[in-house]
């Protein structure tokens, strides 16, 4: 099998979704001293990239696209201890990720965490209705590159503006792109919230988290 | 049973209420805070909205229970509060509810997933409806389940409520336009949610909340290809703008909502009325158009 053929068969099981398949690609690719950065961009990295696409055409939804994610974070905790033990630093940037204080819908949060650990992002979600003011401090503690904050309410939204007057009060606004998601939120409120962005799927937040960081 | 009546009637186009999450809104409600709970805390708002729809001329309004299952309200932690919120919420609208005019329990989502999103099981669902439509059955003349994205979900719901009541059921889903067509976020056509919900035996099988009124025309004209049983369409007022004080605004013109609605009663919905960002305005013209038919 040539590479390619090898890096196909990776990519093909991840929108197959067969799990054991993909671990056992991911420990083939271990176990036989491959170029893991190569594996992991060419194969799974090309394989959650179509799974973005699929979703997008409509032909996947929500089961498939967790599903994907699961696989791909499970196959990366095989390689991405291989990848550090041998001095690669291959995270593509980190962020922080949380549903704002009063608001406990959780789903479509977890969905953005899991797709972006999955495109190798170092994700630190703190779950649902955790307060601003944690959130940054979280983001400082962990060098975070990007913050992202979820609103399902329109009664709840209010804190995701609150997230960029902290950072400005602190004088650290620059040092995180922020970005929003969650049903109500669009183009003006990202604008009114001075927001670096906001997406409407996982899938948007992926590309949208990597055009932020010139990824 | 008037419902049955008027599902019988060929001239009878049966007019459903309006938003009611908005409603609250509108009316102020603190961050993270179930809508379902003011039934206790703020009974006169919750029968003043179901006494404004009732007079712009619906012919049924719904109770203030879409959170009301007991797997949601766990989420909020109040749990412990599942009788008395959905009791209250029958208070409130049967004291709104004129003569000749009836009260539809409203049954919505569990807010929990099923494997791989979440972490849900049937019969969770199914034990979470039992305990809340045990409390309603008494006082409600039917049932809308509603803004399901789960087709199994649903299923879960209308097995709750059969094993309790005779009630007819409007069944309606969510549905997101792809472009492959009509699809629920857990990746259920229209086709396949519609098949399923007539094995079920629903009396009525709609779909509400998500898509604007412009795309529920072009759902209702699938749906009524895929089924001979009576249509619901609860459409939204479009999509909302938040403005500086942080509400939510509709800005899609009632004339172009209720020009749309008059396409779907054309097309030939059985019960049509609105959902987020519809209000008593709304209803009160969609009531001149089926009057003028």
């Amino acid at each position: 099998m040539t590479q390619e053929q090898f890096f196909k068969e990776i990519s093909d099981a991840i929108i197959n979704l067969e799990k054991e398949k993909a671990v056992e690609l991911a420990h083939r690719a271990v176990n036989e001293n491959m170029n893991l950065l190569e594996v992991i961009e060419k194969g799974f990295g090309d394989g959650i990239r179509r799974i973005g696409d699929l979703w997008e055409e409509g032909e996947f939804f929500l089961p498939e696209l967790m599903l994907g994610g699961t696989i791909m974070q499970e196959s990366m905790d095989i390689l991405l201890p291989k990848l550090k033990s041998g001095g690669e630093n291959i995270s593509s940037g980190t962020v922080v990720i949380a549903t704002i204080e009063g608001d406990i819908h959780s789903i479509g949060k977890t969905i953005v965490g899991t797709m972006l650990s999955a495109n190798g992002f170092e994700v630190y979600d703190l779950g649902a209705d955790v307060p601003a003011e944690q959130i940054i401090e979280t983001a400082i503690e962990k060098n975070a590159d990007v913050i992202g904050v979820s609103a399902l309410l329109t009664t709840t939204m209010f804190g995701q503006k609150k997230i960029v007057e902290i950072l400005e009060e602190k004088g650290i606004r620059s040092k995180f792109k922020v970005i929003i998601g969650g049903a109500p939120v669009n183009k003006s409120w990202t604008e009114e919230c001075k927001a670096d962005g906001f997406a409407g799927s996982a899938v948007e937040a992926v590309k949208l988290v990597k055009e932020l960081l010139n990824k | 049973m008037l419902f049955h009546d008027w599902l019988k009637d060929d001239s009878k186009i049966i007019l459903f209420d309006g938003g009611m999450g908005s409603e609250i809104f509108k009316r102020g409600i603190k961050p993270g805070k179930l809508p379902d709970t003011y039934n206790i805390e703020k009974p006169a708002i919750i029968y003043e909205i179901h006494k404004a729809y009732y007079d712009a001329g619906a012919d049924m309004c719904q109770s203030n229970t879409f959170g009301a299952s007991y797997l949601n309200l766990q989420t909020y932690k109040v749990e412990d509060q599942i009788r008395e919120i959905n009791e209250r919420a029958l208070e409130n609208i049967k004291k709104a509810r004129p003569s000749n005019r009836l009260i539809v329990a409203d049954i919505g989502p569990s807010g929990q997933f099923r494997p791989p999103v979440g972490n849900a099981k049937p019969d969770q669902w199914v034990s979470s409806f039992v305990k809340q439509v045990n409390v309603l059955e008494e006082g409600v003349d039917l049932w809308h389940i509603e803004t399901m994205s789960d087709i199994e979900e649903m299923i879960a719901a209308i097995e709750a409520i059969k094993s309790i009541s005779t009630k007819p059921i409007i069944s309606s889903m969510t549905y997101k336009k792809t472009k492959r067509g009509f699809f629920t976020i857990m990746g259920d056509s229209l086709e396949k949610c519609v098949d399923i919900q007539e094995k079920a035996n629903v009396d009525v099988i709609g779909a509400n909340c998500t898509l604007g009124s412009d795309e529920m025309v072009l759902l209702i004209k699938e749906l009524k290809n895929l089924t001979d049983r009576p249509v619901s369409a609860k459409p939204n007022a479009g999509q909302p703008r938040i403005d500086n004080n942080n509400r939510a605004h509709y800005d899609q013109p009632i004339k172009d909502f209720v020009s749309d609605i008059h396409e779907i009663i054309q097309l030939g919905a059985k019960v049509v009325g609105g959902c987020c960002g519809t209000s008593p305005d709304t209803i009160r013209e969609i009531k001149k158009v089926i009057d003028s038919l």
